[in-house]
């Protein structure tokens, strides 16, 4: 069965080649295959998230894009704007430290309901009171940290009694919701305790080390090699997509298990919710960010014939059939397939990965042999953002970071899964493939223009036409197999 | 009939008297100052429980998932804005165009979107949605659609501009709203409406009595289209523009929102509920500023979270304990999500 997909499969992908190569030449070609296959893996890296959350635990997750898109402002603002982060990491840190060290306490009672009303409602009051007032608007100011336009430190943040103070409240904060989350009926056993314990301090000290070593860090960070701090940003970026992706399952994904459709609506409203963030702290424009200088050379060698001169070199592009091709996408491809290698290894060699293809078939039933299937399906789905943060990162330097990234890879995403049938890997890797294939070809088609036999000028359009025109691709595959190309039968 | 709906009828006749009882208030004549503008309020208010309304014969009645409803909201408002201002058109005959546009764009994106169940369904419309979106604000239609910044300055007959006569559009959009209302508890209350309710509550069993499913989904889709596509000729007609926010995905999740905080599969709930919304955006801008959208959705969030039945599913529940009302409520549910989960 999967073999004929396949073959299906790669008939159209070999009919789409042929139509780009019969009408383009062939170095144009070439350029296009690349910046489609570039494009998909990008793609691939959102979908196959959604299509492995999917799979697993039922929730179609809609904040995917935007995690996708928390992932690519993350990374750009530690590559960029380190002060922004080290300022306010502490105060998030801290809550959580607070959390975890009243958790101890409030375990040992029997917190009544309304009870825990009152603590939110305290807990989110004192929240508010901890970050009011903090200049978060110099802190992010664009280019803060660039020559020419630096802010002095001193003006742009708080001082350091200042912020020791609101570390302070941030801590009763995040003790004041741990009231208003104590697990019920749980017991508490010595060894949970000293666990607990330990986390809080050791949080609450990292983000005592942050602040105190703030200004150190931020000179440190910047002052790092360019692809150093690049790689600092692809690590920051996944890990932020993975922290708010398991922060996600476990406070609003796992309470609503019982009513699949509200988990959907839930996830929506994140992507309202992440975008006016985003746009508050941020701004609603864009931002580029600059491509780290391994992808960047240039001078009388550039652009570099071929890839192993490129790798002495380090050219900003590579000559493909004697045509420029900008050397960071083939690094974006190369990120791609390393993850798809990964996630394929997880998925087959590892004994996560055999849990989760248990879980994907039936997850009672793996539950049921004695295995803690909550905890998986918080792992994947910090996994499944992860992959989304990354690729959030490894998009900025090619696309720049802006808040309706997050819509826009959602979407493609979502096309991709629908092509590939959700739940299935596989399935994500050819379709965005697919898809990215048809987008970069659409618009080459698009900006190029389409001159028809008869016709005195060639009709172009913009980009946006390209992007609308993928969504053609799943109205067909819809209409001749709903369930997507890998896809089991429903 | 009037013991049974007198709370419906207290209603219309408090909204009857509302700009008179405003004028009288505060002391104003009905096109000025706060009468005015209360008024004005409410004929947004109005337009939105339309809209919110068609969404709820989508996921409250037929149980269907839809988040591509900003897209025939959208549909009705430029085809409105750019009949009337680039066609020429009369209103009425613009507003016969919509009814036809609408219902063929939502039995096309039906038929192609309820193959697929659930949460493909959500996925797909959200899709047709996004390219909606995507489309009015290409540059490449800005000749028609202003792209980005909208299409401005509808022309239309001074009896129908809501600068000069508020009070008029007033009634226009509680009539509308009131028609609209009676004609979709018509249609829920109908044979078909029936069909719609075994299909929110059991599909499989729907079609093994003998319906196809397929044709009553596709009604629905095609009615709920139609509304919610006349609302938004009305927005336009209200603003004098169409802007590509009626599109954007907010809206959807607006009407969501209206239907939720109200009480899904209600009627009545989703209209209040875009009353609730409405007047509690207005007065949270004022007092917010641009914060206020973040706060709105983090009131959604914890709607999801912790009120699902909302205001008037809650109120009906109030008989008997609430935890049995919810547990019966979940039961309803569950038979909505039928999901493309392999057997």
């Amino acid at each position: 069965m999967v073999n004929r997909n396949l073959i299906l499969t790669l008939l159209v992908l070999v009919l789409l080649l042929a139509l780009a190569l019969g009408g383009l030449g062939a170095s144009t070609a070439a350029s296009v295959l690349l910046s489609g296959i570039t494009l998909g893996a990008l793609y691939f890296l959102v979908a196959s998230g959604v299509s492995l959350i999917f799979g697993l635990m039922d929730v179609l997750n809609f904040a995917h894009g935007s995690l996708f898109m928390l992932g690519a402002y993350a990374g750009w603002t530690i590559y960029t704007n380190p002060r922004l982060i080290l300022n306010t990491a502490p105060l998030a840190l801290i809550v959580i430290a607070g959390a975890a060290f009243g958790g101890i306490f409030a375990a040992r009672f029997a917190v009544p309901r309304w009870a825990r009303w009152l603590a939110a409602l305290i807990a989110i009051a004192i929240l508010v009171l901890a970050v009011r007032g903090l200049p978060v608007d110099k802190l992010v100011a664009m280019g803060a940290t660039m020559t020419g336009k630096v802010i002095p430190t001193s003006q742009a943040e708080e001082p350091i009694g200042a912020m020791l103070v609101r570390v302070g409240i941030a801590f009763v904060a995040g003790l004041a919701a741990s009231f208003a989350m104590s697990p019920r009926g749980r017991a508490e056993t010595p060894s949970s305790t000293r666990r607990a314990l330990a986390t809080a301090v050791v949080i609450a000290a990292a983000a005592l080390a942050i602040l105190l070593l703030r200004d150190a860090g931020e000179q440190a960070i910047l002052g790092m090699e360019n692809n150093a701090r690049f790689v600092l940003a692809l690590g920051f970026g996944a890990a932020t997509g993975a922290l708010i992706g398991a922060l996600m399952e476990w406070g609003l994904i796992r309470p609503l298990y019982a009513r699949p459709i509200y988990q959907i609506l839930l996830t929506l409203g994140l992507v309202f919710v992440f975008d006016q963030v985003i746009r508050l702290i941020y701004g609603p424009a864009g931002a580029f960010m600059d491509i780290p200088s391994l992808f960047a050379g240039s001078g009388n060698n550039c652009p570099s014939p071929d890839l192993f001169a490129w790798f002495s070199q380090h050219c900003d592009s590579i000559l493909v059939l004697g045509r420029p091709f900008p050397s960071y996408r083939l690094f974006i491809i190369a990120i791609g397939v390393v993850m798809l290698v990964a996630v394929a290894l997880i998925l087959q060699r590892s004994r996560l990965g055999m849990i989760i293809r248990a879980g994907v078939q039936d997850s009672e039933m793996v539950e049921a042999l004695g295995i803690n299937v909550r905890r998986v399906f918080t792992l994947v789905f910090a996994l499944g953002a992860g992959l989304a943060g990354l690729g959030g990162v490894v998009a900025a330097p090619f696309l720049g970071v802006y808040p309706e990234m997050a819509m826009e890879f959602l979407l493609q995403a979502f096309i991709v899964v629908v092509i590939g049938g959700l739940g299935s890997i596989p399935g994500a890797a050819v379709g965005a493939l697919l898809v990215g294939l048809a987008r970069a070809y659409g618009d080459n088609i698009v900006l190029a223009g389409i001159q028809l036999p008869g016709m005195t000028s060639a009709i172009s359009g913009s980009p946006a036409i390209a992007r609308a025109s993928t969504v053609l691709i799943m109205a067909i595959v819809l209409l001749i197999k709903p369930t997507g190309i890998f896809g089991k039968k429903e | 009939m009037l013991k049974r709906n007198w709370l419906y009828i207290a209603l219309l006749a408090a909204l009857i008297v509302l700009p008179y009882a405003l004028a009288l208030v505060a002391g104003e004549p009905l096109d000025k100052g706060v009468p005015l503008f209360g008024q004005g309020l409410m004929v947004q208010v109005f337009i939105f429980a339309v809209f919110a309304l068609s969404y709820d014969i989508l996921m409250g009645h037929t149980g269907i998932l839809s988040f591509g409803h900003a897209l025939f909201f959208g549909t009705g408002a430029y085809t409105l804005g750019i009949l009337v201002k680039y066609g020429h058109w009369s209103i009425l005959a613009a507003v016969g165009a919509v009814i036809a546009i609408a219902a063929l764009e939502s039995l096309l994106i039906g038929v192609l979107s309820l193959r697929v169940h659930g949460v493909y369904f959500a996925m797909v419309t959200l899709a047709f949605a996004t390219v909606g979106s995507i489309l009015v604000e290409a540059t490449d239609f800005r000749d028609w659609t202003g792209a980005e910044d909208g299409l401005h300055g509808i022309p239309v007959p001074d009896l129908l501009n809501p600068a000069l006569h508020r009070t008029e559009f007033y009634f226009l959009s509680l009539a509308f709203a009131v028609i609209v209302f009676l004609l979709v508890k018509r249609f829920v209350d109908s044979p078909a409406g029936r069909v719609w309710a075994a299909i929110r509550e059991n599909e499989a069993r729907a079609i093994s009595i003998g319906y196809n499913t397929l044709i009553f989904k596709v009604q629905a889709t095609i009615i709920a289209g139609v509304l919610a596509a006349l609302a938004g000729a009305l927005y336009a007609l209200w603003n004098l523009s169409a802007t590509p926010l009626t599109m954007d995905v907010s809206t959807t999740i607006n009407a969501l929102l209206m239907t939720i905080i109200g009480g899904s599969g209600t009627l009545i709930g989703p209209m209040l509920g875009a009353g609730v919304l409405q007047l509690l955006g207005y007065f949270l801008n004022t007092w917010l500023g641009s914060v206020w959208q973040l706060v709105f959705g983090l009131i959604y969030v914890l709607l999801v979270l912790f009120l699902p039945f909302g205001i008037v599913g809650t109120w009906r529940a109030r008989g008997g304990s609430w935890r049995a009302a919810w547990s019966e409520q979940l039961g309803k549910w569950r038979g909505v999500l039928k999901l493309a989960k392999r057997r």
